[in-house]
């Protein structure tokens, strides 16, 4: 029992690492969103892990539920602004464009 | 038949179940790893781990303490099978109306 | 073995299996592909957390379960309708 609880904190540590770094040096913003939902998931998994269950509900709710929401419609106002952006070659920062 | 026969088949009964459930899942993720195109993954997808998930749960029914319990155990399920064909549907719809745009799915 | 054991045995294939899906989020080629596996890890994590309620003798995970199965739905509406409003 015991090992076999050693092991399951040993894969979700490493992988909560993983997907931090991931979603951290993700270039693409709606790539970084898909691995912050999946961050959410797996933190809430982690909050479950630690005997939880009301911050895992939290978690999975705000942090991966209506945060990725969010998340993912501001990726595509920022895919768009890209677009134009890059349309218009003279700039070629959205911090120079406004 | 005695408790201790009743408690043994129980036990057999969520033991089996559970690794047929497990069996799904495993089959679920690498068909969403090994498949070709998306639509193909889809389908791997979502029935296999849907029907994974459903046995997982008749597996634990037997083990659970309170009539409540088991019952939302069943509702459990029955939301994931709502909302997995909700969402498959979704994204094949979405895939299949931009397949011609490749590049900008 | 004991019943809680092994339920956190499978609960541990499970997790291993989600780990090998998350592959698919971060190699996936298309924005669908990463959405579809985020799907996977939704479905996996309630068999996981499904399973690690009778393991550590937490009722409660259940309603966690819950409510990743209502996030699946959320967000997967969210993604597509990007598409829709956009073309």
């Amino acid at each position: 029992m015991s090992i076999l609880l050693l092991a399951f904190d040993a894969i979700l540590l490493t992988t909560l690492l993983g997907l931090a770094t991931a979603a951290v040096l993700s270039p693409e913003p709606r790539r970084a969103t898909m691995l912050f939902i999946a961050f959410g998931l797996w933190l809430s998994l982690v909050w479950a892990r630690l005997s939880a269950p009301d911050v895992a509900l939290a978690e999975a709710a705000i942090g991966a539920g209506i945060g990725g929401a969010l998340m993912l419609a501001a990726a595509r106002r920022a895919a768009r602004r890209h677009a134009d952006i890059d349309a218009d070659a003279t700039i070629d920062t959205s911090e120079d464009a406004r | 038949m005695d408790t201790s026969t009743v408690d043994l088949a129980l036990n057999l009964y969520s033991i089996l179940l559970g690794i047929a459930g497990a069996f799904f899942f495993i089959a679920g993720t690498v068909g969403v790893l090994r498949l070709p195109d998306i639509f193909t993954r889809l389908h791997a997808l979502t029935k296999a781990d849907n029907l994974g998930l459903g046995l997982i749960l008749l597996a634990l029914l037997p083990q659970a303490p309170t009539l409540l319990y088991g019952i939302k155990l069943l509702l459990l399920w029955w939301l994931v099978l709502l909302a997995g064909a909700t969402g498959a549907h979704l994204i094949a719809q979405c895939a299949a109306r931009s397949s011609d745009l490749k590049d900008r799915f | 073995m004991s019943m809680p054991a092994i339920f956190l045995g499978l609960a541990l294939v499970l997790l291993v299996t989600m780990t090998a899906g998350l592959l698919r989020i971060v190699i996936g080629p298309s924005p669908a592909d990463r959405m579809m596996a985020a799907q996977l890890l939704g479905t996996s994590g309630i068999g996981v957390l499904v399973l690690l309620a009778p393991a550590l003798q937490m009722p409660a995970l259940i309603d966690v379960g819950l409510i990743f199965a209502l996030l699946a739905a959320v967000s997967v509406t969210a993604f597509t309708r990007r598409r829709i409003d956009q073309d």
